[in-house]
């Protein structure tokens, strides 16, 4: 995937004037209404991201480098009420570098809560599991495996909050804390990585 | 897949955008928010009562003349406080702020935050911070609560609340203090502060007479707002903390039972069994609700607590167990019920915290046995630690508090954070509804991820026995047994152990 900055710029502008956009489509959202057909508990999104990746360790003085790339992102679940969905997500994020590749993926229950229900600004939370793949820095062609605890933490804007199709931009943070991390020259010990991710996704229910 | 470049000035911009959007539409929507709340929220998980009640009186008064002021005012019953989204981020963002200042005037470093050092903190993400056990297992939790009860003194729901809870988390992380943002203060805040919170939350409502007026009614919101400060100055400053009305209907527990027990405690070590000197203290128990019984109605509508201060530290344990989901099986002889736990230990000999949620079964009999057990996942779980090769942690402030400034803790940290698992299994024998006899194991492992590598293996057996003397006092004795083992990640996979088993004698008084 090759994305130049004017790319990013526009996909920003959009992101940014997301709130406005909704702000004009409020009044006539007011009273929810339930997707045709009678109301879906189920809540699926599936989207893509732009995401910045940055792994450190609390005792390294080295200055580690930031890391960018695109990331899928796929979230299932179900409506819990018409402010919260509740589910799983995964959210997957390969990394090459000059070195070699960095695979992570991550696998969180998240809650994702609308607290004006006639609004589609969205706060999101939730924890879980992360695995990596790292063949940077390793011994042999084999990757190192890594789990990690993973978090997540996020906000954005879902247009058609309570249609069966609707569309979310998102902003997001997952942390994968690893641990120790597994080199060539041996352990670095608590290393958590970051990763920042701008993005849109389908919603369907 | 190709990685794109980007220079620093352009990722500020980008960052800048992402958080100025992210605001922008906070507040659009707390200008709005007044429009959405009006309506009824039919599809809002089962409150029941007066809840519901309201919703439908509202439903079906809305619009029409002379309806109750409190459905204007945004009520969901004649006691609720009005519901509004925006004033809770509002009243979040000056919880911060006032933490902010309060640790400004004690002159922390770490309260002197700019947007160079929230940018600074944007860079970094998250890490694992050095702070203290206490101040990371009580303070931050503690603090969350804070946040959970601006969502419940604007009328928010718990599971809204949460997320009020887990909002002022992450901005005090990133905006409160120029300290990276903290992932175990992050979890511990949201956490511990949702369980503290809503505990404290009922608990002042129970406090609070809201048929009195006068002198007595003014003691009991005072009372209350010390245990539930947002919800009491909010109560005070919209004049209903003199409103004489019913209290809402799921703040108002189907049984309630406490006791207060005072007393002396023998801890020892594997060494020396037990030390000739006892240490006081006061424990405060209590049971709201009745977890084994009925489907939950709303979170915590039953939930248990424990707090014991002395006997090793000032605050030696805090337990609050609060039942999230609740469902009778086999025409009421089981009970399967879903917790979220909060757990804090210290003392002279051990400290553990935990954050967890867990699956129970219980079953009873005649109202004289009960049996529950349970099995659940740890969030994140923190037990006193040190390196291999050190028996003993220096003295406090020895190779700490370098240059830093004040407040800014530069390690080392003599505790591990990790996530995990938990099991237990408690029998209670009782007697015209008072305990008799109550015996209680729980195991619980850690994975280490930030400290000692190692995975931690701990396991409490407590055994209650107590006698009723007249009326609500009695005596108790009760024998407990705390057990940790190691297993270090080293290369010869090195093992240590400790135990210590304590005593306590104490008198009780117990009121249900």
């Amino acid at each position: 995937m090759s994305l130049s900055i004017r790319a990013w710029a526009r996909g920003l502008c959009l992101l940014a004037l997301a709130p406005t956009l909704a702000f004009a489509q409020a009044a006539p959202q007011a009273p929810p209404s339930e997707p045709a057909g009678g109301p879906s508990r189920m809540w699926f999104a599936v989207g893509g991201a732009l995401a910045t990746m940055r792994g450190d360790c609390q005792t390294c003085e080295e200055d580690f480098p930031y890391r960018h790339s695109g990331a899928l992102l796929v979230n299932a679940g179900y409506r819990a009420n018409h402010r919260m969905d509740v589910g799983a997500e995964v959210f997957w994020m390969p990394v090459e570098t000059a070195e070699g590749t960095i695979r992570a993926t991550h696998f969180d229950a998240v809650a994702q809560f609308r607290p004006w229900a006639s609004q589609g600004f969205f706060l999101k939370g939730g924890a879980g599991m992360a695995f990596v793949r790292n063949w940077v820095d390793v011994l042999g062609s084999d990757s190192f495996n890594e789990k990690a605890l993973s978090v997540v933490i996020g906000a954005g804007w879902v247009f058609r909050p309570t249609a069966r199709l609707g569309l979310q931009l998102f902003a997001a943070q997952h942390a994968l804390a690893l641990g120790d991390l597994q080199t060539s020259q041996g352990q670095i010990p608590d290393v958590v990585g970051n990763r920042w991710s701008i993005g849109a996704a389908v919603v369907i229910r | 897949m190709h990685s794109i470049e980007f220079d620093p000035p352009k990722m500020r911009r980008v960052a800048v955008v992402m958080l100025g959007s992210m605001f922008w539409g906070v507040s659009l929507c707390a200008a709005q928010g007044i429009q959405d709340a009006a309506s009824p929220d039919t599809n809002r998980p089962s409150t029941v009562l007066t809840d519901q009640l309201a919703s439908l009186a509202a439903a079906s008064l809305a619009g029409t003349a002379g309806q109750p002021s409190w459905i204007e005012e945004r009520r969901a019953c004649e006691g609720c406080p009005p519901r509004s989204v925006g004033r809770a981020l509002f009243q979040t963002t000056v919880v911060n702020v006032f933490y902010g200042l309060a640790n400004l005037a004690r002159g922390q470093v770490t309260a002197r935050v700019t947007p160079t050092t929230w940018w600074r903190n944007m860079e970094q993400g998250w890490v694992w911070d050095l702070d203290d056990f206490t101040v990371n297992q009580i303070g931050h939790p503690y603090q969350g609560n804070n946040y959970f009860n601006t969502g419940r003194a604007n009328g928010l729901s718990f599971y809204e609340s949460a997320a009020v809870t887990a909002f002022g988390s992450a901005t005090w992380e990133y905006f409160g203090e120029t300290n990276h943002a903290s992932l175990n203060d992050f979890i511990n805040t949201t956490l511990g502060g949702i369980a503290l919170g809503e505990m404290f939350h009922r608990t002042a409502w129970l406090v609070r007479d809201t048929r009195a007026t006068g002198r007595g009614r003014m003691w009991s919101e005072i009372g209350a707002l010390a245990l539930d400060p947002i919800t009491g100055v909010n109560r005070f400053m919209r004049g209903d903390a003199s409103r004489v009305t019913d209290k809402p209907a799921d703040l108002v527990p189907s049984h309630l039972a406490a006791s207060a027990s005072a007393g002396v405690l023998w801890r020892g070590t594997e060494d020396n069994a037990f030390s000739a000197d006892g240490q006081p203290f006061v424990e405060v128990e209590a049971i709201y609700g009745d977890p084994d019984k009925e489907r939950s109605r709303t979170p915590y509508d039953a939930f248990g607590m424990r707090l014991r201060f002395g006997g090793g530290s000032g605050l030696s344990e805090a337990r609050v167990r609060g039942r999230l989901l609740g469902q009778p099986l086999k025409d009421g002889a089981l009970q399967f019920s879903v917790l979220q736990s909060y757990d804090f230990q210290k003392n002279d000999a051990y400290a553990t915290g935990s954050q967890s949620f867990e699956a129970t079964f219980g079953f009873s009999s005649t109202n004289r046995f009960r049996l529950l057990g349970w099995a659940g996942l740890t969030v994140l779980g923190a037990i006193d630690s040190l390196p291999l090769g050190l028996s003993e942690p220096p003295v406090e402030g020895e190779g700490e508090g370098g240059d830093a400034g004040q407040g800014v803790s530069e390690g080392p940290r003599y505790y591990d954070y990790g996530p995990g698992s938990n099991f237990g299994v408690t029998a209670t024998f009782s007697r015209s509804n008072r305990p008799l006899v109550v015996l209680f194991y729980e195991g619980r492992h850690l994975y280490s991820l930030d400290g000692v590598r190692a995975n931690h293996f701990l396991q409490r057996t407590r055994v209650d026995l107590l006698l009723p003397l007249r009326g609500a006092f009695g005596v108790g004795v009760t024998g407990e047994y705390f057990d940790r083992r190691t297993f270090y990640q080293d290369a010869a996979a090195t093992r240590a152990g400790h135990h210590y088993p304590q005593v306590l004698a104490y008198l009780t008084w117990r009121v249900s």
